[in-house]
């Protein structure tokens, strides 16, 4: 079942949801809108090898914004710190900049059970858009499971704070 | 959990979920197929900003259909007013439109709860692709909530047909 708003409030008081910094104004009917952190990437142009390290530019992303353009891949990061070891984080984008042709994640929304962390945001847009550091850009819902939770994710990501890209394993506190 | 068929036509009929017009024929296993209206919409500029209101430009889909560029976006809408105070919508695409490489939502599948209209459908194509008024374009599943409700009031509330985003307004 997907948490309504008000369960979403009442699990991250009971610590069984991590959201922080937590304000009630983010919260929708049925998720959390969160924000986009100020540090984002490109992928760099060329043809991609999954076996090979992938190589990503750092974007000056200041007050002015940055315009994200088509045929290109962006990472950003969640402001908020966002987790959960019992319910299944699902992080997409708001219909208000999916109006406006801004994917957010690519095929994979679905979180892991596991720690918070801030999440790392994959970016394609259909028409040049530009975007902005500590907007409203997407919104996280939250899943129950059915059956036992015996392991919480401990991959390569876990504290991946930076949209760094790979396992390189960068956080930041 | 997700309604089946058969439980989106029961609680259309109790009137906990809204789907008008409703055809039982477009019921499937666990979804409903909604249809694609005759207006469609994109935005006059080329490069867009969150912080400003966009202008656009409407279309209506003649007799012999609409052709869809990649490169483009476009903004449609279904046919149907749908919503539940009970239960939380997901838009998806059909697989048969999928598989022309047509994207009829980009990012934001989860409907909110207490939303009722025309869904806004985001469209997307891979290769040019022609769309046509009344044709099945995606399907719409319910899913049961965990927790007390609370009705959404946002931005879009009761509009309908094609609603270009109004993002601009969390800037103002």
């Amino acid at each position: 079942m997907i948490l309504t708003g008000n369960a979403i409030i009442k699990a991250v008081q009971a610590n069984e949801i991590s959201f922080d910094p937590f304000v009630t104004d983010q919260v929708n009917p049925n998720s959390m809108n969160y924000r986009i952190g100020d540090e984002l990437y490109v992928l760099n142009e060329g043809l991609l090898d999954p076996k090979q390290e992938k190589t990503f530019t750092q974007l000056v992303f200041g007050k002015n914004g940055y315009v994200l353009e088509p045929g290109k891949l962006y990472l950003g990061h969640t402001k908020e710190k966002i987790g959960s070891q019992m319910y299944v984080p699902k992080l997409i984008g708001r219909s208000s900049v999916g109006r406006l042709g801004l994917f957010l994640q690519v095929t994979a929304d679905l979180g892991q059970l596991g720690a918070a962390h801030q999440w790392t945001l994959e970016l394609r847009v259909v028409q040049p858009l530009r975007i902005y550091p500590g907007m409203k850009i997407g919104q996280v819902s939250f899943w129950t499971v059915m059956g036992d939770i015996e392991k919480t994710y401990i991959g390569g990501y876990t504290a991946h704070n930076l949209p760094a890209g790979h396992v390189a394993g960068r956080t930041i506190t | 959990m997700i309604l089946t068929g058969s439980e989106i036509q029961q609680q259309v009929a109790k009137g906990a979920i809204t789907i008008r017009p409703f055809d039982p024929a477009c019921l499937t296993t666990n979804s409903y197929d909604f249809h694609l209206s005759d207006q469609i919409i994109t935005y006059k500029n080329n490069v867009l900003d969150v912080k400003q209101e966009q202008e656009v430009i409407v279309h209506t889909i003649p007799d012999e259909g609409f052709i869809l560029e990649p490169g483009i976006l476009y903004l449609g809408s279904t046919q149907e007013v749908i919503g539940s105070d009970f239960f939380v919508p997901t838009v998806h695409g059909k697989s048969s439109t999928g598989r022309l490489g047509l994207f009829v939502h980009i990012t934001a599948e989860i409907i909110d709860i207490g939303s009722l209209n025309q869904f806004t459908l985001m469209f997307n194509a891979t290769q040019p692709v022609r769309v046509y008024k009344g044709m099945k374009i995606g399907q719409v599943t319910f899913w049961k909530p965990s927790g007390e409700i609370t009705i959404y009031n946002g931005k879009y509330k009761g509009l309908n047909g094609p609603q270009k985003s109004q993002i601009f307004k969390d800037f103002s």
